[in-house]
């Protein structure tokens, strides 16, 4: 308070010396001028004379002041406030139109900033990579053999740790109640590669993380407090899993996810199964590893690269065909999302530009009311740069005002979106409107605030006072009109772009629906069961208890088919294994062909209704005892079998021995409706009940029943369930899947952007057809003595009504030839765009004629009502107008 | 009138700073200083003498003063800082070489 009562009688005492100065500066010129021979009268205005525009001087002397660049721009302020009081309706509106841009992109913004931009919650995630090995005969990257990780991880010098991981179902059934449970295999040094202390004990030691060592287990947090009451006490104790008592030997932090899931157990990698985990050409475990500070993720790449090859001369039979990559951790977690995220902040910053055309436009009218204003403030001797800048503060005054108001909407609106979207989007509890977000919202507010408020401020600063005081404020044309009709323009094609995009993904949508998944998705169930630990003692005893189980359900009132698989479609499972086709078989198992082996019920064919071609469907009398037999898929019969019948051939399958093909059956769409993006789309379906007994503990851990059912899941799964625990209350009952939900599912990869498109082009179309309104009705009231004129000379209202929609069409017209130039070429170089596109091209005609038709339908609606009001001019009236 | 000539943008400080190098004047008195010296050559516009002086005052090159005039009126008067002089000597070096330059030019041509 103190500083501004200093400052403010500073600023009084510089004024009075300014006028003191410059009155005696008049006094001393007066009289050198009387002196020289004037008359004192004359004297006088001759010194006034010599010193210029009084006022003008004292501003100009006033700028050369320390603070006076604040000082002014307080005023500005100031003034700027009062100006947009007094206008509470154009405030409003542009306030508003603002609030929706800013907001939008806020929002939009706060998604790209949680998911993309936001560090891994892990320490120097920077530095946390994945390693890959690459298969060169697929061109895909797969996970990586154990025995391999381990000669990597002894050999490799770029990284500072580095660890393996796998996951791995578990079924807790003590302390408390069976539940299954997301596990996962870690080795040792999991935790201190991504940089994460247990809350509470520690992690595994290298003599437990290897074959025999005791049965330690990681906990959650949440399974600490579910089932240990959080206390101390829980070190030590033990949880059975799967039947096996662990040691409980820590805790994790409750913030903790391993890559967003939430699992709640973990064991040590070394223990796991030495069929999976001994045997190199097996590829199970994902590896992360810490940089070592200053190595580059290239450096790393290469090194591993380097150590791969040494494998592949080690090991042909098992490596050959195999490199090695590094990517960056948060790569694998973003990369699916990145560019339809950039995409979708792309098309809201359209829509935003589309809101700040409005606001420019509504800028551009009043501006040409104010003009008298202007005119007086520049006699007065303001520049054209300070009225600019006066403007330029009333125009981001607007904006950060619009902008707060989107920050709510933002805020407020961001999380029921994403949840009303079935999008599964990686990180998406980490978006909220923080810090980052906020400098974002302030900075697209100021941008947006002189972006639209410049080039109003611009022209205004241009007309020429005299002739704006003598028109008194009114003219016949707007000299603006040009400005405002290519606004519109600019927003027509923006709109048409937006419309495009959502009208290819819409169609895109459609044509998915369309696919057949190959197999009957309306009626299936499919559900996973934690057999009874007792029932896991030997492999025979396992079949027996599942045959059981199957033989119950078969039973429950409304089930019409029942049977067990190792593998479904759609349930973002695999199962990925090699096979072998002819007499010539490749040097490496890498270099063999792959296809999805599902391992399932002789029946599961038909409770899929997934259709036989040719041949058999499995029958009773395969068994272990009979010749192994297989069924393949069409993908598989046309790109192995192209010259011959397929039924009777032999086909080699590693880790399991030769087999003969008995049927071909429709391929099924187990990847999601859109396959283009498969590691491989053959499949080969084996009969459980030739399965490989050493292989049977580790299957049948994960077995899924599938039922056909005409009734709902909510109807028929309490029956289910009751018929499972009616067996053993020891068992679980988890993952229910409804088919039909897994399919629209599957769509979410496009249906998340089309339904945000979809909005931002309905957005856009509001905000274009409001700016096209009020364009050309300004237009109308601008030129109501031309129609006045015109009406008296003769014309019809028809005419009158004609030329007015006429007008509006050539801009519509306009902005939809430039818009869809514009969709072609960012078609093109759109690759994550054009990328979501199924069945229907980029460039396609339908969705293009819709749209424009669309877009100049409604744009010839908004151009109706000031058409009408045209329409109604009375001549007399008019003429008198002015 | 007529054989005025406009000074230079960027000449009106040197020439301020010069003409306070003799002793503290005020505006009016710097003005004609400046047009006496130059046998009325040069007429400074009077419009952008006080901007210029506030300029100078505000880089700390000259100091302000209200003090009596020679007719005993109340005046501001304007002295050459330390700082100012060492930037008049540099605005003069600089000036020399450049009209050294551009006479070299002249001659030649």
């Amino acid at each position: 308070m103190n500083n501004w009562r200093r400052w403010f009688s500073r600023k009084k005492k510089w004024e009075q010396d300014v006028n003191d100065e410059l009155r005696f500066h008049i006094e001393r010129q007066t009289a050198a001028n009387i002196s020289a021979g004037l008359a004192p009268e004359e004297a006088r205005r001759q010194a006034v004379l010599q010193l210029g525009a009084l006022e003008g001087l004292k501003e100009t002397c006033r700028e050369q002041r320390r603070g006076f660049w604040l000082e002014s721009f307080y005023a500005d302020v100031r003034y700027g406030l009062r100006i947009l009081r007094k206008n509470p309706g154009f405030a409003t509106i542009a306030i508003l139109t603002l609030a929706l841009g800013i907001g939008a992109n806020t929002a939009i913004f706060s998604v790209v900033q949680g998911v993309l931009l936001a560090p891994l919650p892990y320490s120097e995630p920077e530095r946390l990579v994945m390693v890959w090995q690459y298969n060169l005969t697929l061109k895909h990257v797969i996970s990586v053999s154990y025995p391999d990780y381990l000669d990597w991880q002894r050999d490799a010098r770029s990284f500072q740790q580095m660890a393996a991981f796998d996951s791995q179902d578990r079924n807790l059934t003590a302390p408390g109640t069976p539940e299954h449970l997301n596990g996962e295999e870690i080795s040792s040094d999991f935790l201190s590669t991504l940089g994460i202390m247990p809350i509470l004990g520690r992690e595994f030691l290298p003599a437990e993380d290897r074959q025999g060592g005791t049965p330690a287990v990681l906990i959650s947090n949440r399974l600490w407090r579910d089932r240990f009451a959080g206390s101390v006490d829980a070190l030590g104790k033990s949880a059975t899993l799967d039947g096996v008592d662990y040691t409980v030997a820590g805790v994790l932090p409750a913030d903790f996810r391993l890559f967003g899931d939430d699992v709640d157990v973990y064991t040590p990698l070394g223990q796991g199964d030495r069929l999976i985990y001994g045997d190199r050409t097996i590829h199970p475990i994902l590896c992360v590893a810490r940089l070592k500070p200053g190595v580059s993720v290239a450096q790393s790449d290469a090194e591993m690269s380097a150590l791969q090859e040494r494998l592949v001369a080690l090991y042909p039979s098992a490596d050959r065909g195999l490199g090695a990559n590094v990517k960056p951790l948060k790569h694998e977690f973003v990369e699916d999302v990145s560019g339809t995220l950039l995409m979708l902040l792309g098309a809201v910053g359209i829509v935003l530009l589309i809101a700040c055309a409005n606001v420019a436009n509504l800028l551009l009218a009043r501006s040409a009311a104010r003009r008298r204003e202007f005119a007086i403030r520049s006699a007065l001797g303001a520049t054209g740069a300070r009225i600019v800048r006066q403007l330029v503060v009333e125009s981001v005054l607007l904006s950060l005002a619009g902008g707060a108001l989107g920050l709510v909407l933002a805020k407020w609106g961001v999380h029921p979106v994403l949840a009303a979207l079935p999008g599964s989007l990686p990180r998406s509890g980490n978006i909220g409107v923080n810090g980052s977000v906020l400098l974002f919202a302030l900075g697209v507010s100021v941008v947006v605030g002189i972006l639209f408020g410049l080039a109003p401020a611009l022209k205004s600063s241009r007309t020429d006072p005299q002739a704006s005081l003598k028109a008194g404020g009114r003219s016949a044309r707007s000299p603006h009109h040009r400005a405002q009709s290519s606004l519109v323009i600019v927003q027509m094609a923006l709109t048409l772009v937006l419309l495009v995009g959502a009208g290819l993904l819409f169609r895109t949508i459609r044509h998915l629906w369309e696919v057949n998944p190959g197999f009957d998705a309306r009626h299936v169930i499919a559900f996973n069961v934690g057999l009874s630990p007792s029932a896991n003692s030997t492999v025979s005893s396992m079949r027996v208890a599942y045959q059981q189980l199957i033989e119950r359900i078969r039973n429950v009132p409304g089930i019409t088919s029942a049977e067990l698989t190792v593998l479904y479609p759609l349930s973002e499972h695999q199962n990925i294994g090699p096979f072998l086709v002819g007499s010539q078989p490749p040097a490496s198992i890498a270099e063999a062909p792959r296809a999805l082996f599902y391992w399932t019920g002789p029946d599961y064919l038909r409770t899929m209704k997934i259709p036989l071609l040719r041949g058999r469907y499995f029958s009773a009398a395969d068994t272990a005892s009979s010749e192994p037999v297989v069924l393949i898929d069409s993908v598989l019969a046309r790109a192995y079998f192209s010259d011959g019948d397929p039924i009777g051939q032999a086909m080699t399958i590693p880790h399991w021995g030769p087999v003969r093909i008995i049927g071909v059956v429709r391929h099924v769409s187990h990847w999601g409706l859109d396959e283009r993006d498969a590691y491989t789309q053959n499949q080969i379906y084996a009969s459980l009940n030739q399965f490989p007994d050493d292989w049977a503990p580790i299957f049948y851990r994960r077995l899924t029943v599938v039922v056909s059912t005409p009734l709902d899941a909510a109807a028929v799964m309490p029956a289910i369930k009751a018929a499972v625990y009616g067996a053993s209350e020891d068992q679980t009952v988890y993952g229910i899947q409804v088919m039909q939900d897994a399919l629209s599912q599957s769509l979410s990869s496009q249906r998340f952007p089309m339904i945000l498109l979809g909005v931002f082009a309905g957005l856009a179309l509001l905000l274009a057809s409001i700016g096209i309104y009020g364009v050309i009705s300004y237009s109308v009231i601008q030129r109501v003595q031309e129609i006045g004129i015109r009406m008296a000379l003769g014309a019809e209202r028809r005419d009158v009504f004609r030329m007015v929609i006429g007008q509006g069409l050539r801009l519509a017209l306009a902005g939809v030839a430039i818009g869809a130039a514009t969709a072609l070429i960012l078609a093109r170089l759109l690759s994550s765009f054009s990328h979501l596109l199924y069945g229907v091209g980029a460039r396609d005609p339908v969705t293009f004629l819709a749209v424009s038709a669309v877009l100049t339908g409604v744009a010839i609606l908004a151009c109706y009502i000031p058409a009408r009001r045209a329409m109604r001019v009375d001549p007399m009236v008019a003429l008198r107008h002015e | 009138m007529s054989p005025a000539v406009e000074i230079l943008q960027g000449t009106l400080d040197l020439l301020i700073l010069k003409t306070l190098a003799l002793e503290p004047m005020h505006g009016w008195g710097i003005a004609q200083r400046i047009q006496q010296v130059s046998r009325d050559i040069l007429q400074i516009q009077q419009g952008s003498l006080y901007p210029a002086l506030y300029r100078l005052e505000r880089k700390k090159w000259i100091r302000a003063e209200w003090g009596a005039s020679e007719n005993n009126r109340r005046a501001k008067f304007y002295t050459l800082t330390k700082t100012g002089r060492q930037q008049l000597e540099r605005e003069l070096a600089d000036w020399k070489q450049m009209s050294t330059a551009v006479a070299l030019i002249l001659q030649r041509v």
